[in-house]
């Protein structure tokens, strides 16, 4: 498909490369206003305590200090950071637990107070000089012990510390009878890890008030319109009265999908009448925002002894924090896609959501989907083992098809999981491999696989409404107006790539608008790897719409039908006889300084809002030498087999699949979030003790592109950004089990308890 | 604590700034100078993203006091190009898709190019080993390395050499 | 502006000036050589330093000397990148180079010097640990003139030298290693760019098949870098073997005490020290071979 377009599929520069190669990207950090001061928050040192005072008089006193606020200075609003309150169409599920600053510390990190100061440090001597009476409550670091019946209890409509029990809507059959009828039944324990996305750019957030009381957000968020009308909620404001604008953002990851310090910086900004910024350091980004949940998950998988599925069950304890968040949306995104990947007959699953005083959790990439397709994944292993079947033997016959249902429930327009399994299969040599005998001289092979299936965007659970404006200038290129964060996944470039192939214009001649709630049209934001999909056919709808106003005026001039005509090259050509043509730019110019009385400024809209949700698939393989003396692994290489539909920019589509399996692999190896049991506090704060992989300590990675277009997508699109990170996790974990026959049913697995299990 | 007004070359050009002993070479360029283009990810000295070049030396200006350097040369990101015309570490990065969030590509290309002005022709292993103390999250570093080997090849043709 | 608090800064231009401003502001000044644990350290509030004493413009600190016995030393300005790119030292202690090349930032080794790292007095370095297994001298130098100390005696405690008021060191100096001896040095690292879990750096010198001298440090197994005695007792003088290496590798794994923290568990320090001196040790004869 790819050779027939003069710019889609093309490996083009992302939008903005020459801005972030010479410095000149501006991102939260590097933001200035006149007269701004330097926010700082003071954080609960305790896990969980009433506050009995605040005195914040003698920081209020201290020279170059403007505002000093507690809860008693903020709006009594509850609110959820994560928007999906506002768009999910069954929204009951969405609770609403946090203020902007907490009346109860509940977590070592809450938000207790906030100065606004001329520098920093002036703003950390004020915060020093805040005096919190605290009174020390007992803490629950687990959530066994949170929903005993003697637990402390961290919110006062949640007895118990649960927040909600809920069975998965979208079950099927009779598990017990699928159960019953299975030859062999696993069922296993984990716990999710409470992982960090750690994006590069720390946390920070801008706020000002203008003359006029118009307020000027400048944030990292997903969500510019949805985070508005949450902030303006909050505030009691009306969101034309707040002008949000997002630059470039170093990295989100989902985390993002979540307000941050937004509310914080309105609250210092209104309070002062000056521009506040937060910055926050790599520790309190590491301890302040969302890790991921913990899920602690019982799955059972039955099958038959010729390697037919009769039942899958999934109950999970969502231990997401001293708040809500996105506990039981995440948990639905992993039980959907837990029970959805495969065909079976009989599924059920079931979520509780507990409270504990640790960190609050988020939204990061795979929202679930990688927890519980990790789990899965896992569990068909050890069941293809129990049943002595080849683990790619019992996931092609149990494979879904085109025509079956998503793990979204909409029928799938395509489906590429035997082709993607036969292509890495032969590439990998997974029959020689597996065959190799395991160990020699103390070191243990092992091959491991995964597949997976993920999401362009969150229809049909969600509103998802997009839209763009394409206007022409004069010279004949376009600005493309579209509220799309740049989180570094070059949405924007592929979004341009669209624009300039349905109207026949060089890539370069695309100007990008984006990041102002002023100057563009509501869009719902970027989640659910929904952008490319989704905004790319809105913006082929105001492509389609200008070409429109285009051709016709076009036709005019050549004296022909407007349906004689197309575009191409920066031309307007009768497709009978390509010779005759008349150059964009002259069409549109002369609508633009028209002598007779016919003026247009050539222009399109488009709004979009999806049907269809086709999942992109991955087959990922991996090999792994385990050494048997020492328990490390040597992970040798990582082979990514991946269905887009079609890559817009291959290099992007890459990109985000090399960047999502360096993710996994510390994931799975490297990193800890490790919060001390006794006090609740987070000690791995920083780099040098939360180990994010170095260019060293990557494997030989292969990415390998199957296109299969998709009808619904824009030029055949999917999403790709999300999940690509779902198969690689259990790729890596099913290699070590090959290799060493240890489940790792907690990560990071760590050479220590691989050791430890070898020791057994 | 004395304030003082010191003159920093960087980037070919002498600065003006006032400063205290306590000013990290990173606050003196983001903070006093406007020179937001190096970044600050950690203050641990763990991700490189605050790389600049001292007398040619790769630095991590997190750790690094300004008043240490007010007699060097420093070079940053902002000084790689010339101009509109990027050179060709910079040019690679964009060609190969080794800028995503583009983050960490400051330091990234600080690095590099001490890298290449030592070693002009780095093997793959070579090339990572330089980079092994500059993070990134979203590229998982494959195109980044590609890039620095194109553009070492570049400069082997006869592409202009960064000093 | 800044991330750091307020401090008094000096730019001594001998070692006589830098050891005067020690000794005047005792406990409240801190050298600056590399910076690079010594800045993000202040950040975080880990280290107060009212006076800072910047020794990078002393002159003759930064060399790297070869003496007439053949003995190689390095001043407190050499950086970890100069000692990493020179011939002597990859040539003649491969150990201090492998302690040195596995740092993963090319950053922190231009900037950071190993007299700098040494005086951290961290059980957790591992260019600490090739010292120790080197048997390399510092000379310490105050006000009133200049002594030598060993690894062990300058490593009294956890984070904690030996080093009194107005003192620096000023050189390190590597004994010239005998005929037939080879050195090896590893360790156990969750990623590259980690401090180690456990390091073990051994030197051996051999004749006829026997071991006629031998150093076995381990690095993050104790409160210090240390020399397991009992295990050099059991290698030195036998003859080179599997047993009586494996017997050394177990006896040095005794001599540890180790802890769990967020890197490891004692447990695993304490058993890959046993692994990590027994393949230590083999590779070290290897070389002495060679």
């Amino acid at each position: 498909m790819a050779d027939k377009m003069a710019v889609v599929g093309k490996r083009v520069p992302r939008w903005a490369a020459h801005d972030k190669v010479t410095g000149a990207a501006k991102f939260l950090a590097d933001i200035k206003a006149p007269e701004m001061l330097t926010g700082k928050i003071l954080f609960s040192p305790h896990a969980h305590a009433n506050i009995v005072n605040i005195d914040t008089s003698k920081a209020e006193q201290l020279p170059g200090v403007e505002a000093v606020i507690t809860f008693k200075d903020i709006p009594k609003t509850l609110y959820n950071p994560n928007k999906l309150d506002l768009i999910l169409v069954h929204p009951e599920l969405e609770f609403k637990d946090m203020y902007v600053l907490s009346e109860k510390a509940r977590f070592v990190g809450d938000k207790i107070a906030a100065v606004a100061a001329v520098d920093d440090a002036t703003a950390k001597k004020a915060l020093a000089l805040i005096d919190v009476e605290y009174e020390v409550l007992p803490a629950v670091f687990d959530p066994i012990a949170a929903v005993a019946p003697d637990a402390p209890q961290l919110h006062e409509n949640a007895a118990n510390n649960t927040s909600v029990h809920f069975e998965f809507p979208v079950a099927w059959g009779d598990v017990e009878a699928g159960f019953g009828a299975a030859d062999v039944v696993v069922e296993q324990t984990f716990v999710t890890a409470a992982n960090h996305i750690c994006q590069l750019e720390p946390c920070t957030c801008v706020a000002s008030i203008e003359a006029s009381g118009r307020l000027t957000i400048w944030s990292p968020s997903q969500h510019a319109f949805l985070h508005r009308r949450k902030v303006a909620e909050i505030f009691g404001l009306r969101e034309g009265m707040i002008k949000w604008i997002t630059p470039h953002v170093g990295g989100s990851f989902g985390k993002y999908g979540s307000l941050s310090l937004e509310p914080v910086c309105v609250a210092l900004a209104q309070k002062t009448g000056r521009p506040v910024k937060i910055t926050f350091s790599r520790e309190e980004d590491l301890f302040a925002t969302e890790p991921r949940q913990r899920f602690l998950t019982t799955a059972k998988i039955g099958v038959t002894k010729d390697g037919h599925l009769t039942a899958l069950q999934e109950k999970i304890t969502v231990d997401g924090g001293a708040y809500y968040t996105h506990n039981s949306s995440t948990a639905i995104v992993n039980m959907g896609g837990f029970l959805g990947l495969y065909r079976c007959p009989n599924v059920a699953a079931e979520t509780t959501c507990v409270y504990s005083n640790l960190h609050p959790t988020g939204g990061v990439r795979g929202y679930g989907n990688h927890e519980g397709t990790c789990i899965l994944e896992q569990l068909i292993d050890l069941a293809a083992e129990k049943i002595g079947m080849d683990p790619l033997e019992l996931r092609t016959k149990n494979a879904k098809e085109a025509g079956d249902p998503s793990s979204t429930g909409l029928p799938m327009e395509t489906c590429t999981f035997d082709a993607l399994m036969a292509l890495g299969a032969e590439k990998i040599g997974w029959k020689e491999k597996k065959a190799r005998p395991s160990s020699t001289d103390g070191k243990s092979y092992g091959i491991g696989m995964a597949i997976m299936m993920d999401v362009s965007g969150a229809q049909p659970f969600d509103i998802q409404h997009r839209n763009a404006l394409i206007k022409f200038n004069e010279d004949g290129s376009i600005n493309l107006l579209v509220n799309a964060a740049d989180l570094g996944q070059n949405l924007l470039g592929t979004l341009s790539q669209i624009a300039a192939e349905t109207l026949g214009l060089n890539y370069e001649d695309v100007h990008v608008v984006t990041g102002d709630t002023d100057s563009t049209l509501y869009d719902i934001g970027q989640h659910a790897s929904g952008g490319a999909y989704q905004i790319g056919n809105a913006v082929i709808l105001a492509a389609e719409d200008a070409k429109t106003h285009l051709l016709k005026r076009a036709a005019k001039k050549l004296e022909v039908a407007p349906e004689d005509l197309d575009v191409g090259n920066g031309k307007v050509f009768v497709v009978a006889d390509t010779s005759r043509q008349i150059s964009i730019e002259s069409v549109v110019r002369e609508a633009m300084y028209n002598f007779e009385n016919d003026h247009m400024n050539i222009s399109g809209k488009g709004s979009f809002s999806p049907i269809q949700n086709p999942p992109p698939f991955a087959a990922v393989f991996t090999e792994v030498m385990v050494d048997r003396e020492t328990g490390v692994v040597d992970v040798l290489k990582i082979l990514y087999v991946a269905d887009p539909g079609v890559a817009l920019n291959p290099a992007t589509v890459e990109g985000q699949i090399e960047g999502a399996i360096a993710q996994s692999f510390g994931y799975v190896l490297t990193e800890e979030y490790a919060v001390n049991k006794e006090t609740g506090a987070l000690e791995s704060d920083n780099f040098n003790t939360y180990k994010l992989p170095s260019t060293l300590d990557m494997p030989d990675i292969e990415v390998v592109l199957h296109e299969e277009p998709v009808p619904s997508g824009p030029y055949g699109a999917k999403g790709v950004g999300q999940g690509a990170m779902i198969a690689v996790t259990p790729s890596i974990a099913n290699a070590i089990y090959d290799a060493v026959g240890v489940l790792i049913s907690d990560m990071p697995a760590t050479p220590e308890k691989i050791l430890r299990a070898l020791n057994k | 604590m004395k304030k003082t007004i010191e003159a920093f070359n960087i980037n070919g050009r002498v600065y003006d700034a006032m400063i205290t002993p306590n000013m990290t070479l990173s606050e003196l360029l983001r903070e006093e100078l406007g020179l937001t283009g190096t970044k600050h990810a950690c203050g641990s000295g763990e991700c490189g993203s605050c790389t600049v070049l001292v007398d040619g030396k790769p630095v991590l200006s997190c750790s690094t006091l300004a008043i240490t350097v007010r007699e060097k040369e420093i070079v940053t990101v902002e000084g790689l190009s010339q101009g509109p015309k990027l050179d060709p570490l910079q040019k690679a990065f964009v060609n190969h898709g080794a800028v995503q969030c583009g983050f960490c590509s400051p330091g990234m290309l600080m690095m590099a190019t001490a890298l290449l002005k030592e070693n002009p022709n780095p093997t793959r292993q070579e090339v990572k080993e330089g980079l092994g103390g500059n993070l990134c999250r979203c590229t998982g570093y494959v195109k980044i390395v590609d890039a620095v080997l194109d553009a070492a090849k570049e400069n082997g043709t006869g592409g202009t050499q960064h000093g | 502006m800044s991330s750091l608090l307020p401090f008094d800064y000096f730019e001594p231009t001998s070692v006589k000036e830098a050891a005067g401003l020690l000794t005047k502001h005792v406990g409240k000044a801190k050298v600056l050589a590399g910076g690079i644990d010594l800045i993000p350290s202040m950040r975080r509030g880990r280290i107060l330093a009212e006076y800072l004493v910047n020794i990078q413009n002393i002159p003759g600190l930064a060399a790297i000397e070869v003496s007439g016995d053949g003995a190689v030393s390095f001043g407190a300005m050499t950086r970890l990148r100069d000692l990493e790119v020179s011939q002597i030292v990859q040539k003649t202690y491969p150990a201090l180079y492998q302690a040195i090349h596995q740092i993963s930032s090319v950053q922190t080794k231009f900037m950071g010097t190993a007299v700098g790292n040494i005086c951290v007095a961290t059980p957790a370095s591992d260019v600490a640990t090739a010292l120790f297994a080197l048997g390399a001298e510092l000379v310490v130098a105050g006000e009133d003139g200049e002594r030598k100390e060993s690894m062990e005696t300058f490593c009294v405690d956890y984070c904690s030298n030996c080093l009194g008021a107005g003192e620096i060191v000023t050189r390190v100096i590597l004994p010239k290693p005998p005929a037939g001896s080879g050195t090896a040095f590893m360790n156990l690292i969750r990623t590259h760019g980690d401090i180690a879990k456990v390091s073990v750096a051994v030197a051996v010198t051999l004749a006829d098949g026997i071991c006629r001298d031998v150093k076995i440090a381990v690095g993050s197994a104790a409160p210090t870098v240390f020399r397991a005695k009992q295990a050099e007792t059991v290698f030195m003088d036998a003859k080179v073997s599997p047993d009586a290496i494996e017997s050394a590798a177990e006896a040095a794994a005794g001599e540890t005490q180790p802890i769990t923290d967020q890197r490891s568990t004692a447990d695993y320090r304490k058993e890959m020290t046993r692994v990590l001196v027994k393949r230590a040790l083999e590779k070290a004869v290897n070389r002495s071979k060679a």
